[in-house]
């Protein structure tokens, strides 16, 4: 009679019996490793799969004590002869078959009302790499790698304290992963980090595939261009946001780690403005902003004054334009349109080339299309310049989903910038910023701290001023601690020549 | 129909805000002509006709304060239910219903005009008012959370437009106010009327108050926000007058935008078709907010669902925006509104206050002592 595995204990158990039934589960599967050992009056049975384990130490500490022993096998001989540390006691079907997957050991004594296991796996891994994506000139190089335990590793050397917590969640109903949610206890806003949980646990999926689709998942609006969690591979970039307070989660098997709640603005800051010196920050940080707008706007802006308002461009330009303009046969929208799309082409098949060839295809691809396209009368000099400034605007955005969306948004702009003009551009503008305003990112609004507007956080998304005009915590997303560094005291104010 | 309104706390905004309320639904299309407006009736000593204007609905805001404060957290329409009963309040309140539509709809109307005859002479009234009335059901789709973040940002993003007054403003000939103090009580109490039309939406306060966290900190941001609305009409009005001579002056409809005209930068020519464009973002908080004032206040009285008015109004908008399209009929409906509005905003309020403390003193003295809304 099968006992229902579910609810109550498996053993205790002929060997026999478990054999037949461990090998019905893994019927299809030849690499179950199922050896049984005799002593007398006594036998054990050893089962793990093959290549989930480091066969060297199967065989070293597990194997070799347990047979030389002279001691009656028993799970307390086994636990004290056998030198590991990590032994657990397992009663259940369901937990073997999920244990045994991740590598563990089991020995069951006959007789006995539980398996001794001992998680001996072998995880293949790359070693830790630079960013790729997310490319720093100052700071740590280091980038987070597929392997959640070396993550861990990393933030847990950043951050050396009791304080941090990462609770463990599993995450996938057919296929689990483990996803492990990451905050400082006495900073992080418990409201959040509830929201933060809750998603995650209500999350009814099959398997996630990376973070950037858990992402998708359990944002606040699926239907957005926006990403409205900020996904870095950098862990300086997210010891430094678990320090301000924000809620981070990590998965197995994926190198990015999510960041909630996210402004809008903090997608458009880089850790870097922090090692330059405040001023030079400031201007990186503004640099970026002004790089959007003229993403967003510049190439539907010279679509609608080359359609619609050339009484806009002054007379001298306008004779360039014009010039430059004059051999090409269509209008300017389409023109521009054309341009964008070889631009995004190049892009895109240098992504998807080996690194080698894509950057030769990008520069070769760039010059001589450029240069033939002119040539040929298709578009002007002007616009080809403007598109590669836009286009060069839009990668110095340091989170790449952003700067893809950005990207996508020029085009609808285009459009309504060649049907309708600037007034096509202006309901565009609008458009967007109610959008915007409209987002939530874990329930907290996208757009502070410009509305709801709060002039303490100000500094912070706007600007990257000295420290110790920096020295607290964004008081949007309420933290628990409002204070980051204290302002040294002992500086007074002294008067001239004193 | 209760007359107090239950505002859930996660829908209520910060006083602060009132002052960016009150000067976006203030700031609209009127600013661009009025200086004309007034210069005809009051001549060079219009800038004393704004003042007047100023201090005029600092005790109407100041009447609609008190006659709310009387109350635990009721609007106008509660109010007036309370008041006349529930036949003549519903009907009372239809009026101002009907008030705000005919207002939005000359703003709408008013910008599409300016828009054809500025930059795109061949757009037509169904797209452009496509294009307005989709934004605006878009945005307060968001509830009213979102519509006062877009009244703050777009103040932010529009109020640049002010800098552009400078070049003007050096050109000025002072000669134009002299002789000064010459203009008659009466004709500078008539360039005051007719600034009515420029300054009305403030009412609106009598529908958000509800919506308010901090109330007792709500009077000061109304009155910067009166006070910031009336000192940009009457910078505009000053410079239209220093910048125009009398006869040009009397022949601009929009004397505002033909100042933004003479002013170039190296790469922008004409600043006149920017001003335009921007001054979407000057309007379209002017039109959300009167928008959210029919359709919430059509949930109050009828208990129609915001949503379904929202789409009907949308579409009656639309459909009259494309049938409006003359200028004299635009004019038509401007001045009518500016007659029936003037005692809707800014008389009815001052004969209400009185009729309101009475009935409190009333209750009062009625007897159970409590207060006048339970």
């Amino acid at each position: 009679m099968r006992k229902n595995p579910k609810s109550s204990s498996l053993f205790p158990i002929k060997i026999e019996e478990l054999q037949q039934l461990m090998q019905n589960k893994f019927e299809n599967n030849p690499d179950l490793t199922f050896s049984i050992y005799e002593q007398p009056k006594r036998r054990i049975a050893v089962f793990y799969i093959g290549y989930m384990v480091e066969a060297e130490m199967v065989e070293n500490y597990l194997l070799r004590p347990l047979l030389n022993s002279s001691e009656k096998w028993s799970n307390k001989s086994i636990r004290n002869e056998i030198p590991l540390g990590n032994s657990d006691k397992k009663e259940r079907l369901e937990e073997i078959l999920q244990k045994i997957l991740i590598g563990e050991v089991f020995i069951y004594v006959e007789g006995e009302d539980s398996a001794v296991s001992y998680l001996l796996a072998k995880k293949e891994k790359r070693n830790l790499a630079q960013a790729e994506t997310e490319s720093l000139v100052l700071g740590p190089k280091v980038a987070f790698t597929e392997s959640i335990v070396t993550n861990m590793n990393i933030v847990r050397w950043s951050i050396r304290s009791t304080d941090l917590v990462l609770e463990k969640l599993i995450i996938g109903k057919r296929f689990p992963r483990e996803v492990r949610l990451i905050y400082v206890n006495s900073i992080a806003n418990d409201t959040d980090v509830n929201t933060m949980r809750q998603r995650l646990q209500e999350l009814e999926v099959d398997q996630i595939e990376d973070s950037s689709v858990l992402m998708q998942y359990i944002e606040d609006s699926s239907t957005t261009i926006f990403p409205q969690f900020y996904g870095t591979e950098l862990p300086d970039r997210f010891t430094y946001a678990i320090d301000k307070g924000k809620i981070g989660v990590m998965v197995e098997n994926s190198p990015t780690a999510i960041l909630a709640p996210t402004s809008f603005f903090s997608f458009f800051e880089s850790t870097e403005d922090l090692y330059m010196r405040w001023n030079a920050g400031s201007f990186l940080r503004y640099l970026r902003f002004i790089a959007i707008i003229i993403s967003i706007l510049l190439t539907p802006a010279y679509v609608a004054a080359t359609t619609f308002h050339y009484e806009l461009i002054p007379t001298q330009e306008l004779i360039t334009i014009g010039e430059s303009r004059s051999v090409v046969p269509f209008p300017p929208i389409i023109e521009t349109l054309l341009l964008e799309f070889i631009i995004e082409l190049l892009r895109e098949a240098g992504a998807r080339l080996p690194t080698k060839i894509g950057q030769t295809i990008g520069i070769v691809g760039g010059i001589v299309i450029g240069t033939a396209a002119v040539q040929a009368g298709i578009t002007s000099n002007f616009l080809i310049i403007l598109v590669a400034l836009s286009a060069l605007a839009s990668f110095t955005i340091p989170n790449y989903l952003m700067s893809t969306s950005i990207r996508i948004i020029r085009f609808p702009m285009i459009i309504l910038a060649g049907v309708l003009g600037m007034i096509g551009i202006m309901f565009g503008i609008c458009f967007l910023i109610i959008h915007l305003l409209k987002l939530k990112s874990l329930g907290r609004p996208y757009l502070s701290p410009i509305y709801p507007f709060r002039w303490e956080d100000l500094n912070k998304a706007l600007f990257r001023l000295p420290n110790a005009y920096q020295n607290k915590r964004f008081a949007s997303y309420k933290p628990k601690d409002l204070i980051r560094y204290r302002k040294r005291k002992a500086v007074q104010k002294k008067d001239i020549d004193e | 129909m209760d007359i107090n309104v239950k505002v859930k706390p996660n829908l209520r905004i910060r006083a602060f805000y009132l002052f960016f309320i009150i000067s976006s639904i203030q700031l609209g299309v009127g600013i661009m002509g009025v200086p004309r407006l007034i210069f005809m009736e009051s001549h060079q000593d219009a800038w004393i006709s704004i003042i007047f204007a100023f201090f005029y609905m600092l005790i109407v805001v100041l009447a609609m304060l008190i006659i709310l404060k009387q109350y635990d957290n009721a609007d106008i329409l509660g109010i007036q239910i309370d008041i006349f009963g529930k036949w003549v309040g519903k009907l009372l309140g239809t009026v101002y219903i009907i008030h705000f539509a005919i207002t939005l709809l000359s703003v709408l109307v008013t910008y599409i005009e300016v828009v054809q005859v500025f930059i795109a002479p061949g757009i037509s009234n169904f797209v452009m008012g496509l294009l307005l009335i989709s934004l605006i059901v878009y945005s307060i789709l968001g509830g009213l959370k979102i519509i006062v973040g877009v009244c703050f940002i777009f103040f932010l993003l529009s109020h640049w437009v002010l800098f552009l007054l400078i070049e003007p403003a050096y050109l000025m000939d002072l000669t134009h106010f002299q002789p000064a103090f010459q203009t008659s009580f009466t004709e500078l109490l008539k360039g005051a009327k007719i600034t009515s039309y420029t300054f009305i939406g403030f009412e609106l306060l009598l529908l958000v108050y509800p919506f308010i966290q901090n109330k007792q900190k709500a009077s000061m941001p109304v009155y910067i926000g009166i006070f910031w609305s009336s000192l940009i009409v009457l910078l505009v009005t000053v410079v239209s007058i220093g910048f125009f001579s009398p006869d040009q002056l009397e022949r601009r409809e929009w004397a505002l935008l033909n100042m933004f005209k003479i002013q170039s930068l190296p790469f922008i020519e004409r600043f006149d078709y920017i001003v335009v464009t921007e001054w979407m973002m000057v309007v379209l908080p002017n039109m959300i907010l009167l928008m959210w004032g029919i359709i919430y206040g059509m949930k109050r009285l009828y208990k129609i669902k915001q949503r379904t008015s929202l789409y009907a109004v949308a579409f009656l908008l639309l459909i009259f925006c494309v049938f409006i399209d003359q200028h004299f009929l635009i004019q038509k409906v401007i001045d009518n509104i500016a007659k029936t509005s003037f005692w809707l905003v800014y008389v009815y309020p001052l004969l209400l206050l009185p009729i309101v403390l009475i009935k409190k003193r009333w209750k009062k003295r009625k007897g159970d002592g409590r207060h006048l809304s339970n």
